[in-house]
């Protein structure tokens, strides 16, 4: 049985009379680099606050390390290394004494060479003295990372850790995520609004929606029972369009433009389409079968809602 | 932990500008000070002096630094409250303004612990300033004035203090100074940790200082049982220490009621910021 680093049950919070988490639960075992994915207002920096004491949880239990966070807490956030949400640093500071107040509250030592070489290792060689006001967000969020390895932590927490970062330092942090795992058996979690990132980061994953968890699993087991996005450009389209519904009648065709139409199809009927189409005398331009988390994803949270 | 932390809050007040503007504005309001007596000081004597003059006859050096320091003290001391609460109203709501307690949080550092070592350094930067303060007035005082016996014009009359009587008076008044001012100081940190906006516990601090000043003041009935209990009716309680024989009880009430202020707005401090939810 694996070992769980992470275990959430029945997780609730409310501002007011606002309910952002209603009853989240999933765990997260040692080694995974778990997403954590949900629309906007979803609860899902709610649930990472509460995961981290930041903020008290109205009911359910939280344990990390199999230690309850409530009487373990500092226990805990010692082998605990994380960005909420965005980092936020000293402006008036310079990046190296900003990485050195962090690192004397982190519970283990760092010296100036480990400063050093943490800057240097998420490329901020160069910069270590320049005021962090001065910094462009990518840099910052590099720091963060910086400062969230710092201590060496077991455990990642990771929100949002793209955002705002150019094409680039995305693949930067992606990297990073991978080597992290890969080079030092870490494990990690990560919310992310780039979908397809988990997709190609995460072993495992959770979503949420309206502060539910509404499916757990791996990554692979969840997308592999799911139906394809198919995007078909054929002619005669009106042709297609009845030949495509008769052969599958409970699919919904979406006609998008000129001759473009979208639907989705079980993988294994895919090989069907231009069979059938063929053999009607249907002429295929293009066809591309998608499979996709954000698919998925927005699917499975509008099945939700209903 | 508490070291460690302490350690961290001076090096953000050592880096932050805001916190050279107490001590900028103690040297040149001081600075101003001492001019104007330099060039006029004599004439505003022997204005204060002139009632006695048929009873008394004044010889030696009056202008000298003690007095000179007896002058900007009762002057300055209530505006530094201001520059007190610039920094310290600041100590949690930056924090929070700037998001950075979010990642301080998720350090294996309590809550108590952060609160207090904010309250430590809030403390000794508040010590800073009054050293400041009492380096200003009564050394430069003494350098641009010479010395000699102080002169005190109280409610009771003139108390006249010699020489090698004061200094030890105004070390006594400059430790009754700082605890008033730390009163302040823990008052802003207080409200601090009930905003998440730098402005607004300075802001709040000052106006409960001028609100309870007023009270102090108004003669009023309906406030006697309150006004003895207010910190701002002890704030000018250093003065004690020029009166002549010394009102210990008064100088032991100002105390006990200063540090019991103190105890309660940490109290509150801790209570507070132990509850709050961290969602900036």
């Amino acid at each position: 049985m694996p070992e769980s680093i992470i275990s959430i049950q029945h997780l609730s919070k409310s501002f007011g009379s606002f309910q952002a988490v209603k009853d989240v639960s999933f765990q997260v075992n040692k080694g995974d680099v778990f997403g954590f994915l949900g629309p906007n207002g979803a609860g899902k920096s709610t649930s990472m606050r509460c995961m981290l004491s930041l903020i008290q949880a109205d009911a359910g239990e939280i344990r990390l390390f199999d230690l309850p966070i409530k009487t373990h807490r500092n226990e805990i956030l010692r082998r605990t290394g994380s960005i909420i949400e965005k980092p936020d640093f000293y402006k008036y500071l310079s990046a190296y004494r900003n990485l050195d107040i962090f690192a004397r509250i982190s519970g283990t030592y760092s010296s100036k060479r480990d400063i050093y070489a943490m800057l240097d290792f998420v490329g901020l060689h160069g910069r270590e003295h320049d005021k962090v006001g001065n910094f462009s967000h990518g840099m910052k969020q590099r720091l963060g990372i910086a400062q969230t390895l710092l201590h060496n932590p077991d455990l990642i927490v990771l929100d949002e850790p793209t955002t705002g970062l150019d094409p680039q330092g995305i693949i930067d942090v992606r990297n990073l995520i991978i080597r992290l795992k890969e080079e030092q058996q870490k494990t990690i979690i990560l919310s992310s609004h780039d979908l397809s990132e988990i997709e190609m980061i995460a072993n495992r994953m959770v979503i949420i929606n309206q502060g539910k968890s509404i499916v757990e699993g791996s990554v692979k087991e969840l997308m592999s029972t799911e139906h394809l996005l198919i995007r078909l450009e054929a002619e005669p389209v009106e042709k297609a369009i009845q030949v495509l519904s008769n052969a599958f009648p409970d699919i919904a065709i979406e006609l998008k433009s000129g001759n473009l139409l979208e639907f989705h199809l079980n993988r294994s009927l895919v090989p069907q389409i231009s069979q059938i189409l063929n053999a009607q005398e249907v002429d295929i331009y293009s066809l591309e079968a998608k499979r996709s988390l954000e698919d998925y994803f927005i699917k499975i949270v509008q099945q939700d809602a209903i | 932990m508490l070291f460690k932390s302490v350690i961290n809050e001076f090096i953000k007040i050592v880096a932050k500008p805001r916190s050279y503007l107490g001590i900028g504005a103690i040297t040149v309001l001081v600075g101003v000070i001492l001019f104007a007596l330099k060039s006029d000081g004599l004439s505003i004597l022997s204005f204060v002096t002139s009632s006695f003059e048929q009873t008394l006859s004044f010889e030696g050096n009056l202008l000298n630094g003690n007095l000179i320091a007896f002058i900007i003290l009762q002057m300055l001391l209530v505006q530094i409250p201001l520059l007190v609460a610039l920094v310290t109203g600041d100590l949690i709501s930056g924090e929070f303004a700037m998001g950075t307690i979010r990642m301080v949080m998720t350090k294996p550092i309590s809550r108590t612990t952060l609160l207090l070592s904010k309250f430590i350094a809030g403390a000794v930067y508040t010590a800073c300033i009054i050293i400041w303060l009492g380096i200003m007035a009564l050394v430069f005082g003494r350098i641009f004035f010479g010395t000699g016996d102080l002169i005190v014009l109280n409610t009771d009359g003139l108390v006249i203090l010699q020489e090698p009587d004061i200094l030890w008076r105004y070390l006594s008044g400059f430790l009754v100074a700082f605890l008033a001012l730390l009163t302040v100081a823990s008052l802003s940190i207080c409200l601090s940790c009930f905003s998440e906006n730098s402005i607004g516990p300075i802001v709040a601090t000052m106006s409960i200082i001028i609100l309870f000043t007023i009270i102090g003041t108004l003669e009023v009935s309906v406030f006697d049982h309150i006004r003895p209990y207010l910190f701002t009716t002890h704030m000018a309680s250093w003065r004690n220490f020029f009166e002549e024989p010394i009102p210990k009880s008064s100088i032991i009430q100002s105390i006990v009621i200063l540090v019991v202020h103190n105890l309660v707005f940490l109290g509150i401090s801790i209570y507070t910021f132990n509850k709050k939810d961290i969602s900036a």
